[in-house]
């Protein structure tokens, strides 16, 4: 009898063993619709089921309050308000100071005010078209951060609570929204003591920690010659503890007349970005605010072109790397200063290779980026060097600029 | 010195410490195993992030599955060695354009469909972890 008890005993022991084991390994795993995107969780750790609960929870929270075609957000009552002063609450009001942050620092290059004009692309319908050049030049007079006003402090410490939009002026979120969302998840994976995760919110992601096996995790960027590939990429990027966020005009674009428009909007011209580039990737550490950061500067960079990018990852005014692709160079005319892109015409809101460089070495933000021009030449900054993994057989040279 | 006989180990004791460590050694293998990337590729479907089927590629010559979701219907492909969506009535076509995919770790989405299709397990680790873009 004893011998039998040995024996059930031993088997119990280790199978418990095993079933620890497992949990421990075995990560927990969530896909996700929101934001206009499909999203993938990945959580390592003993309250990774909760974690995933509150991640989930709060991506749809923030999908609710920062979707612009779901009317019952908080963006949409602010758009629809008329001009009138409305409570919007304390979180939207925050993300609009941190967006006109980012607007202040790139120059204008990110605007969360260029709504009605991705509108009159038909960017947020799928109804695409070329609007007429005065359309346009009407919609730009309400494009602006100053357009915005926010109000209603409970007390000096306390955030705005109100905000109201001038006539004729709109916001979307959507160029910051998964950004604040990874900012959002790094929270939740704090209070739950998350060891690993990896999040990918569409083009964004977060490294949580390293992989279980203790090495980085490995975070390819799409070449944008070959979007549909899942096995075309420009590079490998080895992360630990890591945001990562990247913009390409091939995610979304349309055809009229021979000519190709895609979704990134120049908030200057009203125009899709013409500079060379057809890539941003932006890098920067799981530090709270970066990943809101990261996401903004994919698309400033994206609209800067590659030597005004390269001037401010070089300016140091924020702290980031990043990789830039681009297929055309067609600025070289435009190499020097502030040259400023004309409403009327393509070219004259192209600011291409050199001056993007000049903007990337200025050091108004710290950060990295790798560009890729139509010669197949890949520039990635100092920064990066260590990170990133070349691809073979892309056709691409590659070199690292300080 | 002079031993008690009921301590002497007599032929059941070998057999419990044999099973014992049988089961010690098969239990490792099974965990240890259990941690791997190793096994069957397999492709999982999933419709709203709930998982809708799993079908190992092993031995598959071609198996063709329809997935109806959200209003749209995916004809999707399988063989031993990939997994492409042939045909969709979504309105981007994005599933369709993917292509084939053949590795753990790389999936197809359709975003008006709400439908993801994912490798996982096979030998060898995925190429990446994930990708953006």
């Amino acid at each position: 009898m004893k011998r039998i008890a040995a024996l059930f005993l031993a088997l119990g022991m280790v199978l418990a063993a095993g079933c620890a084991k497992k949990d421990q390994d075995e990560p927990e795993q969530r896909e996700v619709f929101a934001m206009d995107t499909a999203m993938v969780l990945t959580i390592y750790g003993e309250d990774a089921f909760r974690a995933a609960n509150a991640a989930e929870e709060e991506i749809y929270r923030l999908d609710s309050l920062l979707s612009r075609t779901n009317e019952a957000s908080k963006v949409s009552l602010l758009n629809n308000a008329g001009g009138k002063m409305v409570p919007v609450g304390v979180a939207l009001c925050d993300l609009i100071q941190t967006a006109a942050t980012y607007t202040e620092l790139t120059g204008g290059a990110f605007d969360i005010t260029i709504a009605p004009v991705v509108s009159a692309w038909g960017f947020t319908t799928d109804h695409y078209q070329v609007p007429e050049q005065e359309e346009l030049e009407e919609l730009l007079t309400h494009v602006g951060m100053e357009h915005v006003q926010l109000s209603g402090k409970s007390s000096a410490s306390a955030g705005y609570e109100n905000a109201s939009l001038d006539p004729g002026t709109q916001i979307d979120m959507g160029g910051i929204a998964k950004g604040y969302a990874s900012d959002r998840l790094s929270v939740i994976f704090q209070e739950h003591q998350i060891p690993q995760a990896l999040i990918s919110l569409g083009g964004n992601v977060l490294t949580w920690g390293s992989k279980p096996d203790g090495s980085a995790w490995r975070v390819g960027i799409q070449d944008p010659n070959a979007p549909s590939d899942p096995n075309a990429y420009v590079g490998i990027l080895q992360l630990t503890d890591a945001f990562a966020v990247t913009s390409g005009s091939y995610e979304r674009f349309f055809e009229q007349d021979g000519v190709t428009y895609h979704h990134i909007i120049d908030p200057a011209t009203g125009y899709p970005a013409r500079n060379g580039l057809v890539s941003v990737t932006v890098v920067a550490d799981a530090a709270q605010g970066n990943g809101t950061m990261c996401d903004a500067l994919s698309t400033a960079l994206f609209v800067m072109g590659r030597e005004k990018a390269l001037d401010f990852w070089r300016s140091g005014a924020c702290d980031f790397e990043m990789i830039l692709v681009s297929v055309t160079v067609v600025a070289d005319a435009a190499q020097g200063n502030g040259t400023m892109c004309d409403a009327l015409s393509t070219a004259l809101f192209v600011m291409g290779r050199e001056k993007a460089l000049d903007f990337w070495r200025s050091g108004a933000c710290d950060f990295e980026m790798i560009l890729v021009d139509e010669d197949g030449l890949v520039t990635v900054t100092a920064g990066l060097e260590d990170c990133f993994q070349a691809a073979e057989g892309g056709g691409y040279t590659y070199e690292v600029v300080s | 010195m002079k031993s008690f006989p009921e301590l002497r180990p007599r032929w059941p004791d070998a057999v419990v410490a044999a099973a014992v460590v049988l089961l010690a050694v098969t239990c490792a293998w099974l965990i240890w195993r259990g941690t791997e990337q190793g096994g069957a590729l397999e492709a999982v479907v999933s419709v709203d992030g709930t998982e809708a089927f799993t079908t190992p590629l092993t031995g598959l010559t071609r198996v063709e599955r329809t997935v109806q979701a959200n209003g749209y219907t995916l004809k999707i492909i399988l063989t031993d060695k990939e997994v492409w969506v042939e045909e969709s009535d979504c309105p981007t076509q994005d599933c369709v354009h993917t292509g084939h995919i053949s590795r753990s770790g790389q999936s197809i989405v359709c975003l008006p469909a709400r439908v993801t299709v994912r490798l996982v397990g096979g030998t060898g680790e995925p190429d990446v972890d994930a990708v953006i873009g």
